[in-house]
């Protein structure tokens, strides 16, 4: 029988496992639930600044039957609050979220304040990781980075952000390289804490939002810069890419990392279509996780597997009403196949 | 001197063609000309924004020639008001917008809002990360058309149906339509809350609230 961890390495490996692994990343994929926070006593938005009760919820989502893998942290704003945009820490249904910029155009970018590793959010994150590897073995610790278009655009508005990718183009890939540069150094921090997997989903750089030249020349190049600086002792990384699929395939097969997860948007058959030496990770629905009920996540499941998924995950992060039992029934459904 | 029509085409070439600070030029040049700012608005650069927002439904342009292409047309718009009178209403609707609490995921809401103003409604944008009172108040204390919400996360949409149930609950859901979106949201969950509809980009959505308030 092999373990989680065993398990995922294969895949990752491009090896046939037994069945695909199960597994919801953490950061932008939610994976913590209300009625979790209840059954543990470990609640949000505490956990998001406490690194023992970051552990011990990213611990019971693999106890609790939910996901085969330990992920944090929990939202996508530590690397913009370190970097000094004011977050409001949201509250046990509501992720945090920005409530405050540090600049008004990619040229202010030295009005960021670089990660401190040695403190804040970040710390904890790390220190999170620690205890994880020190307490459990046997589970693939999954760390998550906010990719480098929304880390970008979460110090600064969006609407101009975008704007300056074209009127601004030289100043505004000397931003993404500071972004880049600060990704490089928590996600190598995270490796080195203990991280298995390093999971970057950048919901704000997707190719319907920039259209394939800017996916390509700014999604995809800081992408793969950031991988490529992540150090080789790790299982592997993945890629949650949101939207459709359709204008960018060839683009985000350029991806580096060695999963590919999609939103669903996207049809996993079509996408194993176009990428067929990839794995592919993803997709059920948490519209049906959250309103639906075990049957009918089953049947996606089996519907997603049988189309191509690698690894078996939610299309998004959870909403924090999805039941218990309709987030169980994914690896539920898995075992019983197998 | 140049035809109203030649100025008329500069105006529309200088939206689509993404040219924020020559349409300025082109905006005095015409009214010099003594031509109707009014006609130079809807002809000229609504004109433009349409026709971007054509390359935009056929993937030739996408958000951020958009957003440019967009302040071009404000720019524009922003001078001719100088020389209109304040008091005219044309437009064909009212809109209030909002993205709901715990959410400040806006590009989407932005673009809804850009393409309902150049498709002739009139729009309050209350911003990002908005209430559940907030948008209840305003339409107990605003005629309002057509409330539309938006959400980028899964675990902020329930905020769109709360407003919808608070909105039941004051007796003031007849007197607006609700239209939802957002990436996360679909067509199941728009009728699950009791939406009038959700539409899947910001050009369906003019079409659809054209519809709502019958102007299609």
């Amino acid at each position: 029988m092999l373990t989680p961890k065993e398990r995922l390495k294969m895949i990752l490996e491009g090896q046939r496992a037994d069945r695909p692994a199960c597994i919801c990343p953490g950061g932008m994929m939610n994976m913590v639930t209300a009625e979790l926070m209840d059954e543990v006593q470990v609640s949000l938005p505490e956990a998001h600044s406490d690194a023992r009760k970051m552990a011990d919820l990213a611990k019971a989502v693999y106890e609790k039957g939910c996901f085969e893998n330990y992920g944090v942290p929990f939202c996508m704003t530590i690397e913009a609050e370190e970097m000094g945009a004011k977050v409001d820490m949201g509250s046990k249904v509501y992720e945090p979220h920005v409530v405050e910029y540090v600049m008004d155009s990619v040229c202010d970018y030295r009005k960021l304040t670089p990660i401190d590793l040695e403190k804040g959010r970040a710390k904890v994150v790390l220190d999170a990781i620690h205890i994880l590897k020190a307490e459990t073995e046997g589970v693939p610790i999954v760390g998550n980075l906010t990719g480098p278009i929304s880390t970008a655009s979460s110090v600064m508005e969006p609407v101009i952000f975008y704007k300056e990718l074209r009127k601004k183009n030289k100043e505004a890939h000397e931003y993404m390289n500071f972004i880049t540069d600060q990704l490089i150094k928590f996600g190598r921090a995270q490796i080195e804490a203990g991280a298995d997997v390093i999971a970057i989903s950048d919901p704000s750089g997707t190719g319907e939002i920039l259209g394939p030249k800017y996916f390509e020349e700014f999604a995809v190049t800081y992408i793969n810069q950031l991988l490529d600086s992540l150090q080789d002792e790790k299982l592997g990384t993945i890629v949650h890419i949101c939207g459709q699929m359709r204008p960018v395939y060839r683009e985000v097969n350029e991806l580096h990392s060695n999963v590919l997860s999609f939103d669903s948007i996207v049809p996993m058959k079509e996408a194993r279509e176009y990428l067929k030496d990839r794995v592919l990770m993803g997709n059920v629905s948490t519209y049906a996780l959250e309103f639906g009920d075990p049957e009918r996540v089953k049947m996606l499941t089996e519907s997603c597997w049988k189309n191509g998924s690698d690894i078996l995950s939610p299309a998004c992060g959870l909403g924090m009403k999805s039941p218990l039992r309709n987030v169980q029934s994914i690896l539920e459904c898995l075992k019983e196949e197998a | 001197m140049q035809t109203k029509e030649e100025l008329l085409q500069r105006l529309s070439d200088c939206v689509f063609e993404m040219e924020d600070e020559e349409v300025v030029d082109v905006v005095n040049a015409y009214i010099e000309c003594g031509y109707d700012p009014q006609e130079g608005m809807l002809q000229g650069l609504v004109d433009g924004m349409k026709r971007a927002s054509a390359m935009y439904e056929e993937g030739e342009y996408f958000v951020p020639e958009l957003i440019v292409c967009s302040d071009a047309m404000y720019a524009g718009i922003e001078e001719f008001q100088k020389y209109l009178p304040e008091t005219e209403d044309n437009s064909i609707g009212k809109v209030v917008i909002g993205v709901v609490e715990g959410d400040t995921h806006d590009i989407g809401k932005n673009l809804v809002r850009i393409m309902m103003e150049t498709g002739g409604f009139d729009v309050h944008d209350l911003g990002r990360d908005v209430p559940i009172d907030t948008f209840v108040d305003y339409v107990k204390n605003n005629e309002v058309d057509i409330l539309c919400m938006s959400s980028l996360m899964t675990t902020t949409m329930p905020g769109m149906s709360a407003v919808i149930e608070k909105l039941k609950a004051e007796g003031l859901r007849d007197k607006v339509k609700v239209m939802v979106g957002g990436a996360p949201v679909s067509p199941a969950f728009a009728e699950k809350i009791g939406a009038d509809g959700y539409t899947r980009s910001a050009i369906e959505a003019v079409e659809f609230a054209k519809k709502l308030v019958g102007a299609a």
